[in-house]
C-alpha cells in the first residue's frame, strides 16, 4: 500500500469511528431526573450558594419534597420553579435567564472570546516585524496603547468610585452597623435586605429584633415556611430577651397548630412560653385558642379568656378580640 | 509578654520592609546600599511574630484576644498549632511570614548577582510587605490584649501590648469545621505559599517596567518562583477540595463556597502566564500580554483574600463591618491602577510582538490556550462577583451557580483539553505538512476506540464519554511523542528503547514535567466527569439490625455509639458494608458536637474502592433509628490523584537543574 492509500484508509477509519461514537452518545436512553434537574437550578435559601438538590439542610429537603410532589402531579418545570421562588424567600434561580439584569453575565464572556479571536486574527495580519524582537520608538502605536491604558484606568476608577459611594451609603442607611440594629426603624426595609442583614449578623444578639420583625411580616401574610426558621432561631437562643423568646415560642406554637394541626407540639411550645412568663397575655390567649380550636375544650378556653379580660393592662385591640372570642366560646360555637 | 514579643516582631518587620523599599529604590536608581540586612530583619521579625503566636496557643495564653476567641484548652494537637491561621488576624501573620521567606529567597538570588532589576523587585516586595505588616498593626492586629473577659472568650481588646490583661479561663476553640480534619491544618499554608509566591513575578514585572527593561530578563528571574507558586496553588486547591469532600459532604463543584472560585482565578491566570511566558522566552512574543497576566494574577490573589476574608461573599452588607474589607479592596485598586499606569507609561518600550508565522505551531496553540484560559478566568470572575456587584449597586439579588458555570466552563474545558492534545506535538514556528497528521492519527484512533468502549461497556452519558475520549487523545499524543523521539534515537544509536526513553526524558525535563501536569489535568477531568454525572443516591431510615442494598453493596446498621473527647462529643453509627456476603469494612459516619461552639459537624464516612467511593452521611441519630444518606462518588479518587500529579509536574520542573544537560541538538529534536 502506498502512503497515500494508507492515509486514506486511516482517515476513513477515524470518520467511521467518530460517527459511531456520536451515534452511541446521541441515542443514549434519556435518564433525566426532573426532580434533581429542577433542584439543581434553585439556590437553597439558608445555604452558601448551594442548590437545594445538593444541600443537606432541612429546608432544602423540604423544598425538594415539594418538587417531587409537583413533578408527580404533572406540573411544568416553570410552574414548579415559580412556586418555589414565590413561596420561599431567599430562594433564587441559579441559572439566570439571559435577560435584563443578567444579560451581561451571558454576553460578556462570549464578547470576550470574540474580541480575543479578533485580536489574534488582526495580529496575524498586522505588519509587525516578521521575526526578531524590535523596540518600537514612541510613536503612533504607543499613543494608541496609552489611550487604551487610559480608558481602562478611567473605567476602573469609575467603578471604584461608584462602589465606594454605594457602600458608604449602605453604611449610613440600613444594612451594616452592627451596634444600632436594635434602634432601627424597620418600616422601610425590604424583606430581602432584612434577610441579608440577619445573615451578616448571625453572631450579633441584637439581630433577634430584626429576625422577629421579619418573621412577623411573613407570619402576617401567612408565609409560615419563611417565618419558621427565624422564630426557631430566636426561640432556641438562650440569650434572647424573654419577651422575644415568648413571641417566638407562641408563634411557633400557633404555626404548629394552624399549619400542621399538631396540637401536642403547639401546647408544649406555648407552655414553654408560659414557663418564662406565666402572665404573658399573648401566650395565654394562644393557649386558649389551641385548647378551644384544637381540642374543643370551650370551657377551659372561656376561663382563660375571662382571666385575660381581668388584666387591666391588656391592650385595647387584644381586648376586643378576646371579648368576641369569649362570646363565641360561651355560645358553644366552633372557633374561627 | 507574648503580646509584646509578637507586636515587636510585627513592628520591626514593618520597619525592615520600609528600609528595604527605600534602599531598594536607591540601588535601582544606580546608587549603592545593603539590601541583605533589611530583608534579613523582615524574615527574623516575621518568624518572631509567628513563634509568639504559636507559643501563645500552645501555652493557652488567653490574655491574647486572638487566642481567647479561637482556641480552647481542649483543642487537640495539631489543631492548636493550626489555630494560628484558623481566623483572619492569625492568617495574616502566616501570609506575612511566607512573604518574608519569598523576600529572603529573592534576596539570596540578588546577593549572588546584584543588579538594578533585582533591587527594584525587592523594593516592590518590600512595598507589599508594608501593606501586610501594616494590616497587622491597624485593622487586623493578631496581638491585641484582652481587656474584658467573658466566661469563654474575650469581649473587648486593646491594641496596646502592655495593657492590663483580663484573662478568660478558656476560649471556644477554633471554628468547628476547621478542627474536624487534619487536612485543614495543612491546606491553608499550602494555598498561601501559592498566593504569596505570585508576588515574586509581579515584583520583577513592576521592577522591569520601572527600569524600562521589559525584555525577557524578568521572566527568567521569576520563573522558579512562578513555578513554586503555581505548584503550591495547585496542591492547595486540591487539598481544599479533598478537605471539603471529607468534612463537608462537598456540595458541588462551583457553588459550595465561592472561596473555591477565588483560588481558582489566580490559578487559571498563573497557568496562562506559565505558557505565555514560555512563548516570550522562546519567540519574543506576547511581552505586553505577560505584563497584563502577571499583574492580573497578583491582583486576583488580593481579590481572593478580599472575597474570603471580608465576609462579602456571605452578604454584600457585611463588607463594611470590618475594616479589612475596604483595606484589601483599596490595596487591590492601588495595585491595578498603579501597575497599569506604569505599564502605559512604559508601553513605548514594550516590544511589538513579531508576527506569528502560522497558527499551526507551538506558539499558535499557546495563543489559543491563553485565550481559552483568559476567557475561563473571566467567566469565573464575572460569575463570582456579578451577583455581589449587582446587589451592591441595585439591591437586586440574582443567583449565579452551577448551571451557569457549567454551561460556559464545560465547553471551554473541552476546548482546553483538545488544545492540550495538539500543543505539545506541534513544533515551534510551524509544523511541516503532514507532521501533525502523522503524530495525531494514532492517538485519534486510540481515543475514539476508548470512547466507543466506554459507551458500550460503562456508560453512554455524553459528557463522560467525551471526556474519556479527549483524555485518551491527550495522553496518547504525549506518550506517542515520547516513543517517537526515543525510537528515532534507537535507530541511530542502537541502544535499547527504555534507555533512550530515559535519555529523551532527561534531556528536556521541564518539557516532560509540563506533560506530566497535562496528564494530571486529564485525570482530574475524567474524575470530575464520572463523579458528577454517574453518582447514585439514596436516603434511608434504619434501626439497629436493618440492612439496605445500595449500588451493589449491602449495608447493615450494627449499632450506635457515643464517646466523649476533650473538645467534642462524637455520636455515630456503625455500619457494616458487605459485598456478595463478604464483609468489606465497618464505616462510622458521625455527628461531632462541639459544645463550646454549640455546633454540630456532620462527618461523613468514606470507603474508597477502585471504581469509586461509598459515602455515608449521618443526618440524624437517636436511640431507635438513624437517618442515613447513601451516595456513591464514581472514580472520584482520580480527581485527587490528578491534582497531585498536576502539582508533581510543577515540582519536577522545579527540581530540574538549571544547567540542563540537554544539548541544543536534543532540544531541537524534542520540539521539532
Amino acid at each position: 500500500m502506498s502512503d497515500r492509500v494508507r492515509s486514506l484508509t486511516t482517515a476513513t477509519l477515524i470518520v467511521v469511528m467518530a460517527v459511531a461514537l456520536l451515534f452511541l452518545i446521541s441515542t443514549q436512553p434519556a435518564t433525566v431526573d426532573r426532580v434533581e434537574e429542577i433542584g439543581a437550578r434553585i439556590k437553597c435559601p439558608v445555604c452558601q450558594g448551594e442548590s437545594i438538590a445538593n444541600s443537606p439542610s432541612p429546608m432544602a429537603e423540604d423544598m425538594m419534597d415539594l418538587v417531587s410532589e409537583r413533578v408527580a402531579a404533572g406540573f411544568s418545570d416553570q410552574q414548579i420553579i415559580d412556586e418555589l421562588l414565590s413561596s420561599y424567600s431567599g430562594a433564587l434561580l441559579l441559572d439566570p435567564p439571559p435577560s435584563g439584569n443578567t444579560l451581561v453575565l451571558w454576553v460578556a464572556p462570549v464578547a470576550a472570546l470574540v474580541v480575543g479571536l479578533a485580536v489574534i486574527a488582526w495580529w496575524k495580519r498586522h505588519p509587525g516585524p516578521a521575526e526578531e524582537v524590535s523596540v518600537s520608538p514612541s510613536g503612533q502605536r504607543s499613543r494608541t496603547r496609552l489611550l487604551t491604558g487610559g480608558l481602562i484606568l478611567v473605567a476602573t476608577f469609575t467603578a471604584i468610585v461608584v462602589l465606594a459611594g454605594n457602600s458608604l451609603q449602605d453604611r449610613a442607611a440600613s444594612a451594616s452597623g452592627a451596634a444600632d440594629l436594635g434602634d432601627q426603624d424597620l418600616a422601610d426595609v425590604s424583606n430581602e435586605t432584612m434577610e441579608a442583614v440577619i445573615e451578616a449578623n448571625l453572631d450579633n444578639p441584637e439581630v433577634n429584633g430584626m429576625r422577629l420583625a421579619l418573621a412577623e411580616r411573613y407570619f402576617e401574610v401567612g408565609d409560615y415556611r419563611s417565618a419558621f426558621p427565624h422564630y426557631l432561631v430566636v426561640a432556641e437562643d438562650v440569650e434572647a430577651a424573654p419577651a422575644e423568646a415568648i413571641t417566638a415560642l407562641v408563634r411557633l406554637g400557633w404555626m404548629a397548630y394552624d399549619g400542621n394541626g399538631e396540637v401536642e407540639t403547639a401546647t408544649r411550645l406555648v407552655d414553654e412560653a408560659l414557663a418564662i412568663d406565666p402572665e404573658s397575655s399573648v401566650a395565654l390567649y394562644v393557649k386558649a385558642l389551641i385548647r378551644w380550636c384544637g381540642r374543643g375544650e370551650a370551657e377551659a378556653a372561656t376561663r382563660i379568656f375571662e382571666d385575660l379580660l381581668g388584666d387591666p393592662e391588656l391592650e385595647t385591640e387584644t381586648r376586643t378580640r378576646v371579648e368576641s372570642d369569649l362570646r363565641l366560646a360561651q355560645d358553644g360555637e366552633d372557633c374561627q | 509578654m507574648l503580646a509584646f514579643l509578637g507586636s515587636a516582631g510585627v513592628v520591626s518587620a514593618l520597619a525592615g520592609a520600609v528600609v528595604l523599599v527605600v534602599r531598594g529604590i536607591r540601588v535601582a536608581r544606580g546608587g549603592s546600599s545593603d539590601l541583605v540586612a533589611p530583608s534579613r530583619l523582615v524574615l527574623a521579625s516575621a518568624v518572631i511574630a509567628m513563634v509568639a503566636m504559636e507559643l501563645a496557643l500552645l501555652s493557652d495564653d488567653f490574655s491574647l484576644a486572638y487566642v481567647a476567641n479561637n482556641h480552647a484548652t481542649t483543642t487537640p494537637f495539631p489543631f492548636d498549632v493550626a489555630t494560628a491561621w484558623a481566623a483572619l488576624e492569625g492568617s495574616i501573620i502566616l501570609w506575612g511570614l511566607i512573604l518574608a521567606v519569598f523576600i529572603w529567597a529573592t534576596t539570596l538570588k540578588y546577593r549572588s548577582s546584584p543588579d538594578r532589576l533585582g533591587a527594584a523587585a525587592l523594593a516592590v516586595m518590600g512595598g507589599v510587605a508594608i501593606f501586610f505588616f501594616g494590616l497587622m498593626i491597624t485593622v487586623s492586629n493578631p496581638f491585641e490584649v484582652c481587656v474584658e473577659a467573658l466566661s469563654t472568650g474575650c469581649a473587648a481588646s486593646s491594641p496596646w501590648p502592655l495593657a492590663a490583661a483580663a484573662v478568660p479561663a478558656d476560649g471556644p476553640g477554633p471554628n468547628a469545621l476547621l478542627q474536624n480534619h487534619f487536612l485543614m491544618a495543612i491546606h491553608p499554608p499550602v494555598l498561601y505559599v501559592g498566593y504569596v509566591g505570585l508576588t515574586v513575578p509581579f515584583a520583577y514585572a513592576i521592577g522591569a517596567l520601572s527600569l524600562g527593561v521589559p525584555g525577557p530578563e524578568w521572566l527568567k528571574r521569576s520563573h522558579r518562583s512562578t513555578l513554586v507558586a503555581w505548584s503550591f496553588l495547585t496542591l492547595g486547591i486540591i487539598l481544599g477540595g479533598w478537605w471539603a469532600y471529607e468534612v463537608l459532604s462537598w456540595g458541588g463543584y462551583w457553588a459550595w463556597d465561592p472561596v473555591e472560585n477565588a483560588s481558582l482565578l489566580p490559578w487559571l491566570v498563573a497557568t496562562a502566564f506559565i505558557h505565555s511566558g514560555l512563548v516570550q522566552q522562546r519567540r519574543g512574543m506576547l511581552q505586553a500580554w505577560n505584563f497584563v497576566l502577571v499583574i492580573s494574577a497578583f491582583a486576583l490573589t488580593i481579590l481572593g483574600t478580599f472575597l474570603t476574608r471580608s465576609g462579602t461573599i456571605n452578604s454584600v452588607h457585611s463588607f463594611t463591618q470590618s475594616a479589612i474589607g475596604p483595606a484589601l479592596l483599596g490595596f487591590m485598586v492601588l495595585v491595578l491602577v498603579g501597575s497599569f499606569t506604569l505599564f502605559s507609561m512604559r508601553s513605548h518600550l514594550v516590544a511589538t510582538s513579531p508576527r506569528i508565522q502560522s497558527f499551526v505551531s507551538r506558539e499558535g496553540s499557546f495563543l489559543v490556550n491563553n485565550l481559552l484560559l483568559a476567557v475561563y478566568a473571566f467567566v469565573v470572575l464575572i460569575g463570582t462577583t456579578y451577583p455581589l456587584l449587582l446587589e451592591a449597586f441595585t439591591g437586586t439579588q440574582v443567583g449565579v451557580g452551577e448551571p451557569f458555570f457549567n454551561r460556559l466552563a464545560v465547553p471551554l474545558s473541552f476546548l482546553l483539553l483538545l488544545t492540550m492534545g495538539f500543543g505539545p506535538v506541534t513544533p515551534w514556528k510551524g509544523a511541516a505538512p503532514g507532521l501533525l497528521w502523522r503524530r495525531l492519527r494514532g492517538p485519534t484512533i486510540i481515543a475514539l476506540a476508548a470512547g466507543i468502549v466506554t459507551a458500550l461497556v460503562v456508560t453512554r452519558v455524553g459528557w463522560v464519554v467525551l471526556v474519556v475520549t479527549l483524555g485518551l487523545f491527550v495522553s496518547s499524543a504525549i506518550l506517542g511523542l515520547l516513543l517517537e523521539l526515543a525510537r528515532s534515537r534507537t535507530e541511530k544509536s542502537g541502544r535499547p528503547l527504555p534507555s533512550e526513553i530515559r535519555t529523551v526524558l532527561g534531556n528536556d525535563q521541564s518539557f516532560w514535567a509540563g506533560q506530566l501536569s497535562h496528564v494530571g489535568v486529564v485525570l482530574v477531568a475524567v474524575g470530575i466527569a464520572f463523579a458528577a454525572n454517574l453518582p447514585a443516591h439514596l436516603q434511608v431510615e434504619l434501626a439497629p439490625g436493618d440492612s439496605v442494598d445500595f449500588a451493589g453493596y449491602t449495608l447493615v446498621y450494627d449499632s450506635p455509639f457515643r464517646r466523649n473527647e476533650p473538645n467534642r462529643v462524637v455520636q455515630g453509627a456503625r455500619i457494616d458494608v458487605l459485598k456478595e456476603d463478604r464483609r468489606l469494612t465497618t464505616l462510622e459516619p458521625r455527628l461531632n458536637f462541639y459544645e463550646a461552639l454549640a455546633t454540630t459537624v456532620i462527618t461523613p464516612a468514606v470507603m474508597t474502592q477502585p471504581d469509586g467511593d461509598l459515602y455515608l452521611t449521618l443526618r440524624r441519630i437517636d436511640a431507635d433509628t438513624i437517618d442515613l444518606d447513601l451516595d456513591t462518588s464514581p472514580m472520584i479518587w482520580l480527581i485527587w490523584l490528578g491534582g497531585l500529579t498536576t502539582a508533581a509536574g510543577g515540582f519536577w520542573s522545579l527540581a530540574v537543574r538549571r544547567t540542563e544537560r540537554a544539548t541544543e541538538r536534543d532540544r531541537v529534536v524534542a520540539h521539532v
